[in-house]
């Protein structure tokens, strides 16, 4: 079982590795990606030193905790694009017949479909993730945690990806919710969430749960709470099994596709 | 032995109907209509230890599916499948460690890695120690001749030589059944030719089971000592190569030109296929007539060339196929 274990592991870094060496192929675009991905993200910082610069407070956050609520933002988009890239069109992949040839692998199916690409601009988001902390205040228990929340965060929009995409298997064009849902873990993320209230609030900590991707993260780096800690790693967890158990509750039905593929 | 065994082997798709048009399109959201199609209908049949089987049907006729079925990429609605004693249902993984497959509309290489890089990766998948995919990469580099190429990027390869490396990625594993979907698709006929050759020299050398399907006859005929014909979900026939040209070698295919024109209208056992004037190729039905009396009616002092051949292998499958469509 634990060798099991350790094989998939090394076959999936082993994708990752090989995704990234195929993106590297160019380096000049590699790299551009990088760079544009950081000024993309700074640039919307500068409407914040707007909005401070007129009040000293907004939704209950001070201007560094929205550089750090940007930092977890960024940090958990970029981890589940950089290494799970696929989980967010599997839609497509299950639509077009794409798993056959990981069905006739003895690995899991799941992880051998979400590592097999990479999001180059991904590192640009994770390394200006980690600049955030920088400019927030750095320490090295701040960094470990940090670097906990960007994975724990990382892996639950993935898991969110995985049951949205897995709506394929029962429905057709569920491309289109996939898309959506995804969206709206990101575009909620980089709001305090004092400025939230009631209902929205709700959804915020349930059904889209930016509330334990970021929110509670920022409450935990802001001041140390191992309670919440442990309520989101156990979240995580909790999404995660969520996200196999949909995934192969649907494979039974995948109906696979004579397309021509390549894998490019 | 038998080390595939389908039993009552069925499966169904549900496909939405739609009406043409937009108005079809909007009334498709509120009122889905579908439609079940039966891919494949109460298959039986076994396959033996070291066997080169071809299972051909034409497009749509439940090929895919059952090979689909057989490797675990598919659930089958009813019916027993068992390759090598595992159900492919229960035991995916356990089965992807003694089966290989090759399908020749999909890849399953990286492009931007060598072919050497590729099947260490394929050993890793396999959970191979690398001293063992070293031996084997070297063993069946020789015996598929990539000596050449195996350094080059898959990308810069012909589509010959990745093909080659598709079925060399399914053989690191040692398989003891492959599944071949369609490998010599696209290719040239010298390629092919190569190709058939190495799959033949694989099976004799490991006695790996070859499950093929191609709607290429020379693949079928070259490589097959068994054919299964699958048509519309359903086995039609499965007989040796040999009893499959015997039966239906009934009829002779006589080419000649002649001296003058010769009338065979209504000649009973005769059909014609073309007739040009003095040139004439006509199709000749040994249970109803012998060929010698077929030259007898065109008189063999009128005759300046004659050719006499057994129907071609693919005019027969295309028979079968048409004769089981009518039924």
């Amino acid at each position: 079982m634990l060798t099991a274990v350790k094989n998939q592991f090394k076959i999936s870094f082993l994708t990752i590795k090989y995704a990234l060496m195929r993106e590297m192929l160019n380096k000049v675009t590699f790299i551009t990606n990088i760079i544009f991905m950081i000024l993309n993200n700074a640039s919307f910082i500068v409407q914040w030193i707007v909005l401070y610069s007129l009040k000293d407070n907004v939704g209950g956050y001070t201007f560094k905790q929205v550089l750090l609520l940007w930092g977890i933002a960024a940090g958990t988009y970029g981890v589940s694009r950089f290494f799970f890239k696929k989980a967010f069109s599997l839609a497509d992949a299950i639509n077009n017949g794409k798993l056959d040839s990981y069905l006739v692998q003895p690995k899991n199916v799941l992880l051998s479909t979400i590592t097999t690409d990479v999001e180059p601009s991904a590192i640009g988001d994770i390394l200006y993730a980690y600049i955030m902390l920088f400019i927030y205040g750095f320490t090295i228990e701040k960094f470990l945690l940090f670097t906990l929340f960007i994975f724990t965060g990382g892996f639950t929009l993935v898991a969110i990806a995985v049951i949205l995409g897995s709506l394929s298997f029962w429905f057709n064009k569920t491309d289109m919710i996939a898309d959506v849902g995804n969206s709206l873990t990101t575009n909620f993320a980089t709001y305090p969430d004092g400025i939230f209230k009631g209902v929205v609030k709700g959804i915020l900590y349930t059904i889209i749960p930016v509330g334990m991707i970021n929110y509670i993260p920022i409450k935990i780096l802001t001041e140390f709470n191992i309670w919440l800690t442990l309520g989101v790693l156990g979240f995580t967890i909790f999404m995660i099994f969520l996200a196999f158990f949909i995934f192969n509750k649907g494979l039974k039905r995948y109906s696979s596709s004579n397309l021509m593929i390549a894998r490019l | 032995m038998a080390i595939i065994k389908v039993n009552n082997l069925s499966k169904t798709f549900r496909v939405k109907l739609k009406e043409k048009g937009l108005k079809g399109s909007f009334k498709s959201i509120f009122k889905p209509k579908y439609k079940v199609i039966k891919a494949v209908k109460n298959i039986n049949f076994e396959v033996e230890k070291g066997e080169m089987i071809a299972f051909i049907g034409p497009n749509g006729a439940g090929k895919s599916t059952t090979i689909k079925m057989l490797t675990g990429i598919l659930y089958p609605d009813k019916g027993d499948i068992s390759v090598l004693d595992i159900d492919p249902k229960k035991e995916r993984k356990k089965l992807a460690y003694n089966i290989g497959t090759v399908f020749g509309q999909k890849e399953q290489l990286w492009t931007h890695l060598t072919p050497y890089d590729n099947f260490k990766f394929f050993g890793a998948i396999y959970d191979i120690p690398d001293s063992r995919v070293e031996k084997k990469i070297n063993k069946l580099t020789e015996l598929f001749e990539l000596g050449e190429f195996i350094n080059t990027p898959v990308r810069n390869l012909s589509l010959g030589q990745r093909i080659r490396c598709e079925i060399v990625a399914s053989l690191i594993h040692e398989p003891k059944i492959l599944f071949l979907d369609e490998p010599t698709i696209g290719l040239d006929p010298v390629v092919k030719e190569n190709i058939r050759t190495l799959i033949k020299r694989m099976n004799k050398e490991y006695k790996t089971t070859i499950f093929l399907t191609s709607h290429d006859v020379g693949d079928i005929e070259k490589l097959c000592k068994r054919v299964i014909i699958i048509n519309n979900g359903q086995v039609v026939l499965d007989d040796s190569m040999e009893n499959l040209k015997y039966h239906y070698l009934n009829k002779k295919i006589v080419e000649a030109k002649m001296k003058e024109k010769v009338n065979l209208d209504d000649e009973e056992g005769i059909t014609i296929l073309k007739d040009k004037g003095y040139n004439l190729k006509i199709e000749v039905d040994t249970k109803k007539r012998s060929v010698a009396d077929a030259l007898k009616l065109l008189n063999p002092d009128n005759i300046v060339d004659i050719n006499i051949s057994n129907m071609p292998l693919e005019e027969i499958i295309s028979n079968i196929y048409k004769n089981e469509a009518e039924k």
